[in-house]
């Protein structure tokens, strides 16, 4: 555990007292320990470890929504990323490799979050492996720009998956993210939705893009959030609007590294 | 590679073979047609050595034709090949013109506890200049018919002359046959490492400089170490070392015109200098240094090469002594061994998520093509490598942000990573581990199991240089009995490197070879996607995943090439 996550979470308490109470529950679940926070999980999920079933049946009490922020555990390689993705003098070949190697365990570890059903195959032995089989129907979307960076992570682990774009800028006069252009599969509404981007800064490029994906059907707690980096007030912004999605994240932090786009593409 | 001699000697024991004692029943059928041959390599010491001076005496340079007219030659022997301190090393593969043959590998040569038990023999070969030493260990190493022989040279060891002692030297004024030339120290220290089996590097010496060469030779992977040289006998340190002190005691006037011809039409010498070197040092140092010495020898060979009993005598010592070394570990015991046991701390089992276990599922099946095979075994290696390298230790850096804030975050410390597989199906773990780790340096070490003896056999090896302080990240694709990885984990400490600094990876193992891992070497990190319960009567891991070489580089049968009728599949 490291210090600056318990800063962001002391932070997120502050933040919460004045509000509605899905957050406040984030606050709750903050105070604890961040083993906890990472522990809860999709209400579908597997549920196997008992301080995530403790989680749900305290929620289950409260008869609130679960809490759906997810944060991967935090090895010393994740780490390690993130340091060199912070580092500014990181050169852009060493940041690309790397953001590329962060966002492969996030797209892994969201995959973990699409639905499966028990199977039993034979190996060549002759022997019985009892195993899982996911189930088809899912779908993903990044949003224009920086989300794209995180397209090929996830084509590298699912070959043929259905990818659809959403285009979100920001207004320069309102300061508020305007969507320009979406591109979906037909069937997006009956799909499970792996939504990508990677730094969530305010939360408003996502929580545009949300509602652009409820417009065409989608319900939302068939949405994943990917992402890379994300500051307490932009968690909070999309669980307050969006108290059903799952968000997934590496760190929690105050600062977010809002060079990643440019920094990956070049552009800067 | 000088064949010629060679080939004759093994014409006559196959002629004398009949009266002797049966060797060792293991090397002397089975191998003497393929071709036995020992394969050691490192980068970059590919360096020729051996210039204008040396004793390399062999069949070509005997000067008695005559004596070879007494043994014709038999082309139907092949070549023999191996490594020795002076010539360069050889391909693992020995092609003759019509097929190719595989080479013999090496037997275990530590226990169950992992720690070495077989310390190399060493057969110590002295005698005179030109007396026949090379040849007789050619010899020695054709008949022994055993894997991984080394042959090293006393003149590795000169020392380096300073410029006085150079311009000596050019004006055939230098003493090289005075136990004062050569370095005994190295020599000992070289030696003594060799016989624990360790890795060693040898001094290249650059006869035209009369200086080491900045490229040392490494050698590793002895069962019988071959020593010769002119005082080979000359140090009491030395001669502790040596197992067998064999003698090579040929005619002066021989020796003489052996040097005469050597270094008059082969080196281009002119006969002044060449005699009056011979005069001045040679013969002088023979007398006082080498002759004497005849008395530490366990056996005199008289007339060198060319006597073949006592050759035979020799090598049938020497398989009688490795006879005795041997000592053969059965593995279903130590299986049985460990039953019930707990698993070792050392072992790291990635957390089964759902994706870990669809990916187990797809891989496991038996009815799954080779592209889904191929695709999800290369993304769990991905997410095993990964879940390896967070333990890797990391220290604590603060870093600055575009964002103009101080990050508190960590960073590799200390020193860098080498990856090592397992041939053939480690290998297929290199690129994962090359997509997680830019610019890592990658080795590879060939095991196979001998089907007769149910051992595993190393058969080639490919290493880093300087690897000792390296953290090594070795991969095999499926740990069954543990023997390979045994096996490999021991080449390495062999290498110098820390046991602690070792991470055996791999997709799946069996809890035998978590267990015969753990117990041989309890420092090494054990780190995999699941571990199965049992392995079955041909040491298959149940419910396992099949021969995992076979199925990713489909070389299991039947051919398959009928089910793909769509896209580009080959």
């Amino acid at each position: 555990m490291n210090n600056c996550f318990i800063g962001t979470l002391e932070l997120d308490v502050v933040t919460c007292n004045s509000m509605p109470c899905h957050n406040q529950q984030v606050a709750r679940g903050s105070r604890c320990e961040q083993s906890t926070l990472k522990q809860v999980r999709f209400a579908n999920g597997d549920g196997s470890d008992s301080e995530s079933v403790e989680k749900q049946s305290e929620a289950a009490v409260n008869s609130d929504p679960p809490i759906q922020l997810k944060l991967l555990p935090l090895t010393d390689q994740i780490r390690e990323l993130q340091t060199i993705i912070r580092d500014k003098t990181t050169s852009r070949g060493d940041f690309v490799f790397c953001a590329d190697r962060l966002i492969r365990l996030v797209v892994e570890e969201g995959l973990n979050q699409l639905p499966y059903t028990e199977c039993t195959v034979t190996t060549p032995t002759g022997q019985k492996y009892e195993g899982v089989k996911f189930k088809r129907g899912n779908c993903g979307v990044s949003i224009m720009r920086s989300g794209e960076a995180m397209e090929q992570g996830l084509r590298d682990c699912c070959r043929s998956i259905r990818i659809g774009k959403i285009l979100i800028q920001t207004d320069e006069e309102t300061l508020k993210a305007k969507v320009y252009y979406a591109k979906f599969p037909p069937d997006i509404y009956r799909r499970k939705i792996l939504l990508m981007y990677p730094i969530l800064s305010s939360g408003n490029a996502v929580i545009e893009a949300v509602r652009v994906l409820i417009d065409h059907g989608v319900q939302p707690s068939h949405i994943i959030l990917l992402s890379l980096f994300s500051t307490p007030h932009g968690v909070n912004s999309i669980v307050e609007e969006f108290p059903e999605i799952t968000i997934l994240t590496t760190e929690v932090h105050s600062v977010a590294p809002t060079h990643f786009g440019q920094k990956y593409f070049g552009t800067d | 590679m000088r064949l010629s001699s060679s080939s004759s000697l093994a014409h006559v024991i196959d002629d004398v073979a009949p009266l002797l004692p049966m060797r060792d029943e293991n090397m002397a059928v089975s191998v003497s047609q393929a071709d036995v041959h020992m394969h050691q390599k490192e980068d970059g010491d590919e360096v020729e050595q051996r210039a204008s001076r040396s004793d390399s005496g062999s069949g070509e340079d005997s000067l008695d034709g005559l004596l070879r007219r007494a043994c014709p030659l038999t082309p139907s022997m092949s070549p023999r090949k191996r490594t020795t301190s002076q010539s360069k090393t050889e391909p693992p593969l020995l092609r003759t013109n019509k097929r190719t043959i595989y080479t013999a590998g090496r037997p275990p040569w530590y226990n169950v506890t992992g720690t070495t038990f077989k310390e190399a023999f060493v057969i110590g070969l002295c005698g005179g200049s030109a007396s026949g030493k090379t040849t007789v260990a050619n010899k020695i190493i054709e008949a022994l018919d055993v894997p991984w022989v080394v042959l090293l040279s006393m003149d590795s060891f000169y020392k380096v002359l300073s410029k006085e002692e150079q311009e000596l030297a050019a004006r055939n004024e230098y003493n090289f046959d005075h136990p004062d030339a050569f370095d005994f120290e190295l020599l000992i220290t070289v030696l003594r490492k060799l016989k624990k089996g360790k890795s060693i590097k040898v001094p290249v010496y650059d006869f035209t400089t009369h200086s080491r060469r900045k490229e040392w030779k490494t050698v590793y992977g002895a069962n019988v170490v071959i020593f010769e040289g002119i005082l080979a006998f000359a140090n009491k340190e030395l001669l502790k070392l040596l197992d067998m002190k064999v003698f090579v005691d040929t005619d002066s006037d021989i020796r003489l015109v052996r040097r005469l011809k050597r270094d008059i039409s082969d080196r281009g010498r002119d006969i002044t200098g060449v005699i009056k070197q011979y005069n001045k040092f040679v013969k002088p140092a023979f007398e006082q240094y080498i002759e004497p010495t005849v008395q530490v020898a366990d056996i005199v060979v008289p007339r060198g090469g060319e006597n073949f009993v006592a050759l035979e005598l020799i090598v049938q010592h020497v398989h009688s002594q490795l006879e005795k070394r041997k000592l053969r570990w059965d593995i279903s015991a130590l299986a049985s061994a460990h039953q019930g046991q707990p698993l070792p701390k050392t072992l790291s089992v990635m957390e089964s998520t759902p994706q870990v276990r669809g990916m187990h599922t797809i891989i496991r099946n038996r009815e799954t093509n080779r592209d889904e095979f191929i695709f999800y075994s290369k993304r769990l290696m991905r997410l095993l490598i990964e879940h390896a390298l967070s333990f890797l230790p990391l220290k604590p850096v603060s870093v600055e942000t575009p964002q103009g804030t101080i990050y508190e975050g960590k960073r590799l410390s200390g020193k860098r990573i080498t990856g090592v597989s397992i041939l053939r199906a480690g290998e297929t773990m290199e690129q994962a581990l090359m997509a997680v780790c830019k610019d890592i340096r990658l080795g590879k070490i060939l095991i196979q199991t001998n089907h007769d003896t149910g051992e595993p056999e190393l058969h080639y090896l490919r290493l880093p240089k300087d690897i000792s302080e390296d953290y090594v990240i070795l991969m095999d694709s499926t740990v069954s009995t543990g023997a390979a990885a045994l096996m490999a984990i021991r080449v390495l400490l062999d290498h110098d490197v820390e046991e602690d600094k070792i991470f055996l990876l791999s997709l799946l193992m069996a809890e035998m070879g978590v267990h015969s891992v753990a117990y041989a070497f309890p420092k090494v990190r054990i780190i995999t996607t699941a571990v199965d319960k049992k392995v079955n009567d041909e040491f298959h891991i149940i419910p396992g995943i099949g021969n995992f070489g076979d199925r990713y580089f489909g070389t299991d049968a039947p051919s398959d090439w009928y089910e793909s009728e769509e896209g580009m599949d080959y």
